[in-house]
């Protein structure tokens, strides 16, 4: 493993121009992609936020903050924290999932290490909807699941879906593998000595793992938190499918708008009010464990 | 690098696995076994048949969804792995206010809901007036798919010191050959991983799709997302079946061909895993 | 040639300009002018001229999934030779979306309301019966399509089907209905009622019940609609389009219903029909009816005709009504679908309820806008 060295530093200077210019040449090709093609296009929806419709139901540029106000209002800010709520116990049973699984696999796997990531993977390949539609029919009232506890004498029969465990086992099941593979790569890279000397120190396996393991694995972590809570907060297929009658998400609202509601520059407004506020907490996240995976 | 073996093995952790891979496993599991369902039923199996199957094959519309999931999946992952990657070099090494403004910015995507990507999408090809068509559907898939590349490779390439490249250096490399002789040989693991993910991902997308196609043949999500509100009929079943095949073939191939190449390199050091050796 | 830009519309007087790649050009950026959608298409405009019924290109073809029979459309590919290039919509905003972004489609399958927008906007091109040879199966002497309330003259549309919605309920489980929509508040099957994921069908559920139009966008009677809405939450399992597989998979034991997918649900999928059983509300049910259009961009619109015309041939109608379960309003198709439905007499859509006035119309936005605000907050709380 590399370690710090000093004198490298002294001699940095007169090379650092010329890395600095390669280096700021790669950025800018893609900055430039970026720039062309996701800056100008959110730009249209911050522009479009200010917006109104026409009569005929045309979205068109204005300068109103009309739709802004409308988004500051009590329905749609409980609908951000029910959507908040979600997506965090998304992130806090998918990570409850991935460190046992990664954990078995990056250290107990052997030979099938990655066999088993593959094993991981390759189920994410088959349709999204089409494997949420199969849970759908699956925990229905007279699907498969509830034939077998019937059968088995277990129950009479459990309502699981449109409910909001239904709408948060849907977003774990969607998002976990973001969560599993982050966490497996920085147990794969673990010195197993350090676990087996903290198994020494504090002798249970518990303690070992708050006091060793996770920190130790920390910026897996954060980057499976960051990959799951994101696209768990802005989801509408889970609610859509499995929800009920009470789990409306953001995802849904803003897809809403941009459909039936015929309101894009209000859906523009919700959008950037959610960006806005996601933006925030993860600067404020990220402030919070950029100076430890520093130390990494 | 996991040195060494634990002793012995966790039993929670093995049964919360062993669970994990059950769950994971029953809805794909249910999917291949109702593709076979004599009835359309999606609740009770009645008995086999190959029927759906047989509608499939002879559904051209199907084979050129198929088709052209496939080309726009596989030119999105090569353009997105290309760019996200120089993005990723520049954003590690230029350490600048600048770059972790650009840094931010191409997080960006991740927190953008996929209808507001779709609709942000056709306003912008609308209006610079560019026709919807397949290649508006890649521009697109590439736009949205740069920042997991990113990501991906910025963790791996946090683990390369920089004084390996500076030892490259010192050995008389031009900076161009220190990226492609020392830094793209050790992020290989990295690049098939993201590689790898980005092409599900863009595989499997509806929403920016169904915003950004034209009048040519439909990638295939955005036909089954069409059906999805009113319902799945299990010709849909078996389509993801297919699906699943397929992927589980290319991810097979993906792992051996560079395997049988590199001669015992482990190329499926996913996602930042791997070592630097 | 006036060049097909498109962008969003400026509100006049406004600058114009261009948005180019970066953000650097600060305030003065605006989209250029050519609108994403016209807004100068005169209603009296003329009508692009109707097109031959002959082969003039593959079709480019724009429904939503499933919607035909996969026999029909293999048989239309071999019969002429040419091949259907198919495209799917998940709803009519989404279909709307991508022709106003100018895609070039050749046929289009848009509800009622959807004809008269695309119409007003110049969108759609004359379709003359002339050329059709099945025509006189829907156009006959006195039939209700010659002048829809959505397509004066029926110059710029062909019916494709017709549809009401109603209650479908489990026979098994609940036996208190008394064919009103309020029944969907029924208390013996509390938790297992479902209402459509549809803004229109359930806004217009509501004002049935209270006695107002479809339609209506009076605050007043929104407000009422919407307590009336957030009432039935305590016994509502779930918003949802999806049916079929909810009334099948045993978790709904009453469902807001489409007429066709009951039908489906009954006749062709169930092991035991009388399971189900489904009821027209004496209160009034919405009427819905989609249509065949051709754009005006179409490429082949010769080959569209000709689609048009192989789907209204009898035993194509028939094929397709079989494979939906929805009456296709083709003269010598009609007897079959009375025999699909013949234990379900409630699922028939008989000519005089195309004439009641309990359909979807086309809003200005401001109204569409109080009617989603409704939805949005029913669903959201």
């Amino acid at each position: 493993m590399a370690t710090a060295v000093e004198a490298p530093k002294a001699r940095k200077s007169p090379r650092s121009a010329q890395k600095t210019s390669l280096w700021g040449w790669l950025l800018a090709l893609p900055t430039a992609w970026m720039v062309a093609f996701f800056v100008s296009s959110m730009a249209i929806i911050v522009l479009l936020s200010f917006g109104r419709t026409t009569n005929d139901g045309y979205p068109v540029f204005a300068t109103s903050t009309a739709n802004y106000r409308a988004i500051w209002n009590q329905v749609y800010l409980e609908l951000f924290l029910r959507s908040l709520l979600y997506a965090l116990a998304t992130v806090v049973i998918s990570a409850l999932i991935a460190y046992p699984v990664a954990y078995v696999i990056a250290l107990h796997g052997g030979r099938y290490k990655n066999a088993l990531i593959a094993a991981i993977v390759v189920p994410f390949f088959a349709s999204y909807l089409i494997r949420m539609y199969a849970w759908k029919a699956l925990l229905s009232d007279d699907g498969l699941v509830n034939s077998a506890l019937r059968g088995m004498g277990l129950t009479d029969g459990v309502t699981f879906l449109n409910t909001r465990w239904a709408v948060v086992g849907g977003l774990v099941y969607g998002f976990v593998v973001f969560m599993i593979l982050p966490v497996y790569a920085s147990l794969e890279r673990l010195d197993v000595s350090l676990i087996e000397a903290g198994k020494d120190l504090y002798h249970s396996p518990v303690r070992t793992f708050f006091s060793v393991t996770l920190p130790a694995t920390r910026a897996g972590l954060y980057g499976g938190v960051l990959l799951v809570f994101l696209p768990a907060l802005g989801d509408f297929v889970s609610a859509q499918l499995l929800g009920g009658a009470s789990t409306y998400m953001m995802g849904n609202l803003v897809q809403q708008q941009f459909a039936e509601g015929q309101n894009w520059p209000l859906g523009s407004a919700l959008t950037v009010g959610m960006m806005a506020a996601l933006t925030v907490l993860m600067v404020i996240y990220l402030r919070a464990t950029a100076t430890r995976t520093r130390e990494l | 690098m996991a040195r060494g073996k634990l002793e012995r093995k966790p039993l929670i952790p093995v049964v919360v696995t062993v669970i994990f891979f059950a769950w994971l496993y029953l809805p794909i599991l249910a999917v291949a076994l109702f593709s076979f369902n004599d009835k359309k039923s999606l609740s009770s199996f009645s008995g086999f048949s190959l029927r759906w199957y047989d509608a499939l094959i002879h559904d051209s519309a199907l084979i050129d969804s198929l088709a052209a999931s496939l080309r726009i999946a596989t030119i999105a992952t090569l353009g997105s792995l290309v760019l996200g990657t120089m993005l990723a070099l520049g954003l590690e090494r230029v350490r600048s206010r600048r770059g972790r403004v650009i840094g931010a910015v191409t997080l960006l995507p991740l927190v953008t809901p996929e209808i507001v990507t779709g609709v942000a999408a056709l306003l912008l090809f609308t209006g610079i007036g560019l026709k919807l068509s397949t290649t508006t559907v890649i521009l697109a898939e590439i736009t949205f798919s740069i920042a997991y590349v990113t990501v991906i490779v910025r963790g791996r390439l946090a683990g390369i010191a920089l004084e390996v490249e500076e030892a490259a250096r010192d050995l008389g490399c031009t900076p161009f050959q220190a990226v492609r002789l020392v830094i793209l040989p050790t992020l290989l693991p990295a690049l098939i991983g993201a590689g790898l993910l980005v092409f599900a991902l863009v595989f499997d997308d509806f929403v920016l799709a169904f915003f950004t196609t034209g009048v040519d043949p439909q990638p295939l999500p955005v036909r089954v997302y069409s059906s999805i509100r009113f319902g799945v009929s299990p010709a849909i079943n078996a389509i993801g079946t297919l699906m699943l095949l397929a992927s589980g073939l290319l991810i097979v191939a993906a792992l051996v061909i560079p395997r049988v190449l590199a001669r015992g390199s482990s190329s499926l050091d996913l996602i930042t895993g791997g070592d630097v050796r | 040639m006036t060049r097909r830009r498109s962008g969003l519309i400026l509100p006049r007087p406004s600058r114009r300009g261009f948005l180019a790649g970066g953000l650097a050009l600060g305030a003065s950026m605006t989209l250029p002018g050519c609108a994403y959608i016209r807004d100068d298409a005169a209603v009296d405009a003329p009508l692009p001229e109707s097109a031959k019924a002959e082969i003039d290109g593959d079709l480019i073809y724009f429904n939503w999934a499933d919607y035909l029979a996969p026999r029909v459309l293999k048989g239309f590919q071999e019969e002429y030779g040419v091949k259907i290039v198919e495209s799917n919509y998940d709803s009519m905003e989404g279909m709307y979306a991508k022709l106003a972004a100018g895609n070039q489609y050749d046929i289009v399958f848009p509800g009622a309301k959807w004809v008269v927008k695309l119409r007003r906007e110049g969108k759609l091109r004359a379709i003359d019966k002339a050329e059709l040879q099945n025509a006189d199966q829907v156009f006959y002497s006195g039939s209700y399509f010659n002048d829809p309330w959505y397509d004066e003259g029926s110059q710029v549309s062909v019916p494709f089907t017709v549809y009401k919605t109603g209650v479908g309920w489990r026979t098994d489980k609940v036996s208190t209905m008394t064919n009103s929509w309020e029944d969907l508040w029924n208390d013996e099957a509390r938790g297992h009622i479902f209402t459509l994921d549809d803004q229109d069908e359930a806004l217009a559920m509501a004002a049935l019940i209270l006695g107002y139009d479809v339609n209506t966008a009076k605050p007043s009677e929104l407000e009422e609609i919407k307590k009336l809405l957030i009432s039935q939450k305590e016994y509502l399992r779930a918003y949802s389009s999806d049916d079929i597989n909810n009334m099948m998979g045993g978790d709904a034991w009453i469902h807001h219903m489409w007429s066709g997918d009951f039908l489906y649900l009954r006749q062709g999928l169930a092991d035991d029909p009388t399971q189900f059983d489904f009821q027209s509300p004496s209160e009034g049910v919405p009427i819905n009816s989609d249509a065949y259009v051709i754009p005006t961009n179409a490429k082949h619109p010769g080959t569209a005709m000709l689609f048009i015309d192989y789907l209204l041939r009898p035993e194509n109608a028939i094929k397709n009504m079989k494979y939906l379960y929805y009456p296709f309003p083709v003269k010598d198709a009609l007897p079959a679908f009375a025999e699909l439905a013949a234990d379900v007499p409630a699922c028939n859509v008989e000519v005089s309820d195309l004439e009641n006035e309990n359909v979807f119309r086309l809003l200005g936005a401001d109204e569409t806008q109080r009617r989603a605000a409704v939805w949005t907050e029913v669903k959201a709380s």
